[in-house]
């Protein structure tokens, strides 16, 4: 009998803490360039 | 004092069950007690990696590694001498390797084969290769060797002797790719029994030997060092991060990372700088436990379907293999496809090589994260094994008593080193990265803006492997 997928929750939850650098990173680039977007259609 | 002996008792006792055997080059490591989650560590790198980010597109506005620029600082008078000893030198270790490993006792650990194949070669070569430079074209055995026979045969039948055959252009490093990645799923994926029998990698040895020693015949010796040799090619890779270039019995000095601008981007070696970080990336992933909690319902698949329990475990770590390998290469693309979004004039697959140099130092802190404590710990294993390389008693040079001492460097030391070698890496990857795009769009906001992605890229590479650390040592 294969293991609940909740009794592996903490290997789940240490792992996205290393993943969340590469998250936050695209979010803030992506905010960026969508902001210099906005910035090049309004002086356009 | 009683701490100090815990921390030693509880290293023996990991590198016990993580080795039970010589175990192939998989890090050993000690119980740490860091002053902060490991996941931080993961934090603090990626801030480093955006900071320096934000420093290169700030202060780095013009090109500045594209030419490399040497300097001589020694003309080594009688190169040709020494380019014969060392090949000297490389035959007889070959021989020696193979000889212990198909005469010698057949217990790993008891056996210099497997040691020093996994652990000296494999891991020790490229260390010192990223720092003193291409080390192993010196003593390349399978070099050596067909030089001698083809200065032998030269002098018998002087101008009888027929040209090689062109190698084929769109085979590039490719033969060298597949070399690299063969070797490690014989090292990570073949059941231990077979990857730690001595005689078995004396055979290995040997095979692989006389496929060099053909592909040199067939197309010419540095036409096939060049592309084909795959730890010749892999080595050599490393070995341009080095701030030393061995050329023409001359030692020239450049600046660090300068040496890898220059590779040459030819079919195959994106692939093989993938193969190299993502098998190194499955290393740790299989030591961990999203691996463990995997692994055996990919195995059951193939048992279901006919396999052995055996061939059902070799199936599933193939798949993992493989599978490392291409996230790593997929990741890689997604970066270079960012590029496009400033100039789509040139393909993901230029773009692809253009920066494929960028991912050398990536590979090479891979292997110092993940190998560096195993390296310290069986490198000192050669002491016993030179005096009794077969195992049978022998005690050739008074050391065959000598023990490792898995006291000498912390377990907190070593993850300390393994951080460092991922940032240092990444953030040289990042230099490459930012220093080749400024050459290619030549505006430095354009270049900044294409490396939104690769900074991306760099991050997730850190992660990853501050991730693999973490889970291979818990």
């Amino acid at each position: 009998m294969s293991a609940p997928p909740l009794a592996h929750i903490g290997h789940w939850w240490t792992s996205i803490l290393y993943l969340a650098p590469v998250v936050v990173v695209v979010v803030f680039l992506g905010v960026q360039s969508w902001r210099a977007r906005r910035r090049k259609n309004e002086s356009e | 004092m009683s701490k100090r002996l815990l921390a030693v008792g509880g290293l023996v006792a990991a590198a016990l069950l993580v080795a039970p055997a010589v175990a192939s080059a998989h890090g050993l490591v000690g119980k740490q007690d860091l002053p902060i989650p490991r996941w931080i560590f993961a934090w603090a790198a990626a801030a480093v990696l955006i900071v320096s980010f934000v420093a290169l597109a700030t202060m780095w506005a013009t090109p500045r590694l594209q030419e490399l620029r040497e300097k001589t600082v020694w003309r080594i008078p009688g190169s040709p001498f020494f380019e014969v000893l060392g090949g000297m030198i490389g035959i007889a270790v070959f021989g020696v390797v193979v000889y212990a490993g198909l005469a010698g006792s057949q217990t790993a650990a008891e056996n210099l084969a497997p040691t020093f194949i996994f652990y000296i070669f494999w891991v020790g070569v490229p260390f010192a290769s990223a720092l003193f430079g291409d080390v192993f074209a010196l003593f390349n055995p399978w070099r050596a060797l067909a030089r001698g026979v083809a200065g032998l045969l030269g002098g018998l039948a002087r101008g009888a002797g027929s040209e090689p055959l062109p190698y084929p252009r769109w085979l590039g490093r490719w033969p060298a790719a597949i070399g690299i990645l063969a070797f490690a799923w014989v090292e990570l994926v073949l059941p231990r029994s077979d990857r730690e029998d001595p005689s078995t990698l004396a055979i290995l040895a040997l095979a692989y030997a006389a496929v060099q020693l053909i592909g040199m015949s067939v197309f010419g010796i540095q036409t096939w060092l060049r592309n084909a040799d795959p730890f010749g090619v892999a080595f050599s890779l490393i070995s341009r991060l080095a701030p030393l270039h061995w050329v023409d019995g001359e030692l020239r000095v450049h600046k660090p990372l300068a040496g890898v601008v220059g590779l040459d981007p030819r079919p195959g070696t994106v692939a093989l700088v993938c193969i190299m970080i993502g098998t190194t990336a499955f290393d740790g992933f299989s030591q961990g436990s999203l691996w463990n909690d995997v692994a055996p319902d990919i195995q059951r698949f193939f048992i279901d379907i006919g396999f052995s329990a055996e061939h059902g475990v070799t199936a599933a770590f193939t798949i993992g293999l493989v599978a490392m390998v291409l996230v790593v290469s997929a990741f890689y693309r997604l970066g270079v496809m960012g590029m496009r979004t400033v100039d789509e004039s040139r393909s993901v697959a230029e773009l692809s090589r253009l920066f494929a140099h960028t991912l050398v130092p990536i590979a090479l802190a891979y292997v110092i994260a993940h190998y560096f404590s195993a390296l310290t710990y069986q490198a000192q294993a050669m002491a016993y094994l030179i005096s009794d390389p077969l195992g049978d008693g022998s005690n050739l040079f008074g050391t065959a008593s000598a023990t490792i001492d898995y006291g000498w460097i912390s377990a907190n030391a070593i993850w300390y080193v393994q951080v460092g070698a991922l940032i240092v890496g990444h953030v040289g990857g990042l230099i490459l990265a930012h220093d080749r795009a400024l050459a290619t769009y030549r505006d430095p906001s354009a270049a900044t803006r294409s490396q939104y992605w690769m900074l991306v890229v760099m991050v997730g590479f850190t992660s990853l492997g501050l991730w693999l650390l973490s889970a291979a040592s818990q």
